[in-house]
């Protein structure tokens, strides 16, 4: 039995409304415990001056998976900021005071390797949503008019077989549509081949996890993404819902207008107003920053129609296994492009015109956006005015002089930022024990030196405990425990497995017996890490 | 999906990147093929089918336990100053334990197969790519060109994998280029066989040229049909073989690469690569995603650095760059480590004690992922991760368990 105590911080605990209250944080064998305060303990932190927070999650960052290792290929040592190795990954995300990353694109039939990547992350626990939408599969039972619950079941399955945390939707059909030379798909457009369009499959998919009880609402990276005027699709996604949960992924990419003389312009508003207007609806943010990086996804028809804006000129497509597809294309974000510009000012919007900031997750979508390194500086921009007035200025002028970003006068406080960073994405994961630093919660804990510059604090946390373990202290990395993998159980009728075999013999690209991961398998493949099964109640439709 | 199934019965072969996990074995005992008639499987299979070769480690040819052949192999190796990996017939497992190993004693680590490996590496570094996979020919190709190989002289069972021949098959068109059509092609199945000049990087060339319609003049009649042929398929697919080209294979990639971009502006197509057997892409894709860096690279005293063509294996011992070699082929007893003038430590299969050329060095007998030991290794396409099982136990250990030992025996010596 170890116990420790953070002494006299300033806690900001969201999830009990605790708001900069001076006080000690008790640990024992890695649970926050209420200690009274003459308990002698194995360890005494003094945390005067500091911020006491949960550890911050990272919903939506690419971080493992056979995308990420191609673009490690393409890029051997070109942006180590964007492409980090496996081993660089989790230290990073631990000296910002992270304590989980999600990787958000887990192709089925690549599974296991993201999850031996993921399982080689150290100190951060991790976790994946598998990709559905685009499999053959799917969209064959969606247009054969299979019942909502042999739908469910086949999901069900799919999340079982992959081990996957939830269900992620890449441009609904459009991967597929790509496939068979389609180079667009609005959501009411059909798929040339299989006659469903991506507003059937958001609708469907949504169903299906609504029912089997993930605590993750399908997550919906919609269609057109990039494209100027693509509001339109971006709101008929959110009606496709029919007030089903969903969560919008990085939304600042589908969130342009078609407006002005460049014929590109900001649509947060309207986006904000739809999210604040729709309770069902969640989102991540995806913000760019400047610089390079580079862009990965499983958008191939999005990422072919960008391969020639690429920097440098290189990218990498795939067509994976009737499953899935892959683009990659490197990217330098500059603050002299008009609508990289406008892109900026669009995320930053979005972040400080949606009032509830429960349904909202920072990200910057890494790397799309720009690496999970600059969460630091991104959180000043969030909390300093003239800061990112000052940043604004050096931008296209063309944006500076339209930009709403100018009149907006928010500044999100401490509070805001941990529940951007830490709780909201907890509640949004089903992470009832994460994100929070409750009596009973796990001791995953971030203590940051006070200080004016929000980018300088986050930057390099004074200690971080990972189960209760010191795994950071001053910034740099002093243990590296291995991390716990995150997924779901959800229940299904078995059958499904027959009612598959009858439409393919290599279910996820393999032989049926080698489609679903078991137990131990994960576990070896996690590097022995600790398996976190979450229980799904079953809804009805 | 989940019924159990005798590991034998319900084989994976190991053997080559396909992967093929659709056969079976009679037995784990006399180890015969079933549901295939594989030359490479069967020829791999019969190297494991005898199971009395002596299995005890050797130091400098004198019999020792596993724990003082590790005790050894930690104190030679701590003496060398540049150490190089090579082989590397690992599995993704026995790949991260060697990654540790190499961090710590700043090895350059080169695959067996390491030359041919980088030419698909160094084309993707210089120009990117876009593959596709063998569920998706399978399902959608309607036309399939084998550039400058048979494609089935080294991976037997690729055509079968690719669905040819089967009933559906979208495939309508079977072409080689630059090499004779081969005899072992599915039952149903016509190919066609274009010689061209002779001179593969012409022919390739010329097809680059004209699948971009630029004016080629005293263009070959055959090639210009074959670029016609390319933009009227809804998927074409352009097969390569890494160990079959030639020197600067790297050049032959690229312009494989530009006809699969100049048809996907008006249609579909894609190259599909065939190579990275024994473990050689595991390795590299494991090493790329724990450090960032592929294969020829090392944690150097100035950080990590890779050099596709100066840390190549050859060169490096041609060049009497390196000081010590510890050699791994788990999968091959045959492939045995070259013979230069250095101290060695050599990781096999039992059987392949008898066929080093010299009793010097350590050598320590290890397990065989999908013949004793379990295992992961990534197939060809590079996408799906399949699952190997023993279908014995011979009591040997694996290669990561050994590596692990010798990192922990190098520690404890700090």
């Amino acid at each position: 039995m170890t116990t420790l105590r953070l002494r006299g911080g300033r806690v900001v605990d969201p999830v009990h409304g605790i708001d900069g209250v001076r006080g000690d944080v008790g640990v024992r064998d890695g649970r926050i415990v209420a200690l009274d305060e003459r308990e002698p303990v194995d360890q005494d932190i003094d945390a005067a001056g500091c911020i006491v927070m949960a550890g911050g999650i990272d919903l939506h960052s690419h971080i493992a998976g056979g995308k990420m290792t191609l673009v490690r290929l393409l890029m051997p040592g070109e942006c180590s900021c964007c492409a980090p190795g496996t081993l660089a990954t989790g230290c990073r995300y631990a000296e910002m005071g992270y304590t989980a990353a999600f990787e958000p694109a887990m192709a089925a039939s690549n599974a296991r390797q993201a999850h031996l990547e993921m399982g080689d992350i150290p100190i951060i626990d991790h976790g994946a949503y598998v990709m559905l939408g685009n499999d053959e599969l799917f969209l064959r039972m969606l247009s054969e008019g299979a019942e909502a619950q042999e739908l469910r079941d086949y999901v069900g399955w799919v999340v079982h077989a992959t081990k996957a945390l939830g269900v992620k939707v890449v441009n609904p059909a459009g991967i597929s549509a790509f496939k068979f030379n389609q180079r667009r798909l609005d959501v009411d457009e059909r798929h040339v081949h299989w006659q469903v369009t991506p507003r059937q499959v958001v609708r469907a998919l949504a169903q299906a996890l609504h029912e089997l009880g993930l605590a993750h609402p399908l997550h919906i990276h919609a269609s057109n993404l990039g494209v100027a005027g693509n509001i339109e699709s971006t709101l008929a996604t959110i009606a496709a819902l029919d007030g089903l949960p969903g969560h919008l992924t990085h939304v600042q990419f589908h969130s342009y207008g078609a407006e002005g003389p460049h014929k590109f312009s900001s649509a947060a508003l309207r986006l904000a107003e739809a999210v604040n207007t729709h309770p069902n609806v969640s989102i991540d943010v995806g913000q760019i920053l400047f610089g390079q990086t580079v862009t990965a996804s499983a958008d191939t028809m999005r990422q072919h129609a960008i391969a020639g804006l690429g920097s440098p000129r290189k990218w990498v497509g795939a067509d994976i296994e009737c499953d899935a597809g892959c683009g990659i294309v490197p990217f330098r974000y500059r603050e002299s492009s008009y609508v990289n510009a406008l892109q900026w000012t669009i995320g930053l919007e979005l972040f400080l015109s949606i009032t509830d900031p429960w349904r909202v997750v920072l990200t910057t979508d890494h790397p799309n956006g720009a690496p999970f390194t600059s969460y630091p500086h991104l959180m000043r921009l969030l909390m300093d005015k003239p800061f990112r007035d000052e940043q604004l200025a050096k931008l296209h002028p063309d944006v500076v002089a339209q930009s709403a970003l100018r009149e907006m006068k928010r500044e999100l406080t401490l509070y805001e930022i941990a529940i951007l960073t830490r709780a909201a994405p907890a509640r949004l994961l089903g992470l009832a024990d994460r994100g929070q630093l409750g009596v009973g919660a796990a001791a995953d804990i971030a203590v940051y030196r006070e200080q004016r510059d929000a980018e300088a604090m986050f930057s390099t946390p004074a200690w971080v405990l990972k189960d209760g373990v010191p795994v950071v202290r001053d910034g740099r990395v002093v243990a590296t425990p291995v991390g716990a993998v995150h997924y779901a159980e959800p229940a299904f009728d078995a059958g499904i497995e027959r009612r598959i075999a009858a439409r393919t013999d290599r279910p996820l690209g393999l032989h049926p017996r080698h489609a679903a991961i078991g137990r131990d398998e994960l576990c070896r493949c996690c590097n022995g890490g600790r398996l976190l099964p979450a229980e799904c109640f079953a809804r009805s439709g | 999906m989940t019924e159990a199934i005798a590991a034998y019965a319900a084989w994976t072969c190991p053997f080559c990147s396909l992967l093929c996990d659709g056969y079976g074995l009679s037995d784990a005992t006399s180890l015969s093929l079933e549901g295939s008639d594989c030359p490479r499987a069967r020829a791999a299979l019969d190297l494991h089918r005898d199971r009395s070769p002596d299995a005890t480690p050797r130091i400098d040819g004198t019999p020792a336990s596993l724990a003082d052949a590790i005790v050894a192999a930690a104190q030679r190796m701590d003496r060398w100053r540049q150490p190089l990996f090579g082989g590397l017939g690992v599995d993704i497992h026995g790949a991260r334990a060697l990654y540790r190993l190499a961090v710590r004693t700043r090895a350059i680590c080169d695959a067996a197969d390491g030359a041919a490996l980088m030419h698909g590496l160094r084309a993707l570094q210089d120009r990117g790519q876009y593959q596709t996979t063998l569920g998706e020919i399978a399902s959608r190709a309607d036309l399939l060109v084998c550039v400058g190989t048979p494609a089935v002289e080294h991976y037997p069972e690729f055509f079968r994998r690719c669905g040819l021949g089967a009933a559906g098959s979208p495939c309508t068109g079977l072409v080689f280029l630059g090499v004779p059509a081969p005899a072992r092609l599915p039952a149903g199945v016509h190919a066609q066989a274009l010689p061209g000049s002779g001179d593969l990087y012409a022919d390739v060339q010329q097809l680059a040229a004209l699948v971009a319609r630029r004016r080629v003049p005293g263009a070959d009649p055959a090639l210009a049909a074959l670029a016609g042929r390319l933009h009227e398929a809804r998927y074409a697919v352009l097969v390569w073989e890494a160990g079959a080209l030639p020197a600067h294979g790297a050049l032959l990639v690229e312009a494989l690469g530009r006809i699969v971009a100049t048809l996907n502006g008006t249609t579909r197509a894609a190259t599909f690569p065939l190579g990275g057997s024994d473990g050689a892409s595991s390795v590299n894709q494991v090493f790329a995603w724990l450090s960032g860096l592929p294969l020829r690279s090392r944690a150097g005293p100035l950080g990590a650095e890779h050099e596709p063509l100066r840390f190549g294996a050859d060169r490096l011992l041609a060049d009497g760059a390196v000081d010590g070699l510890l050699w791994i082929s788990s999968f091959d007893a045959t492939r045995t480590p070259p013979p230069v003038d250095l101290p060695r430590i050599v990781l096999g299969p039992a059987a392949m004690a008898s066929r080093l050329q010299e009793a010097g060095g350590i050598f320590v007998p290890v397990a065989t992922p999908g013949i004793n030991a379990g295992g992961h290794l990534l197939r060809t396409d590079g996408t799906v991760v399949v699952p190997l099982s023993a279908v014995r136990d011979d009591g040997l250990p694996g290669v990561d368990v050994v590596l692990q030992g010798l990192a922990d025996a190098l520690e404890s010596r700090t």
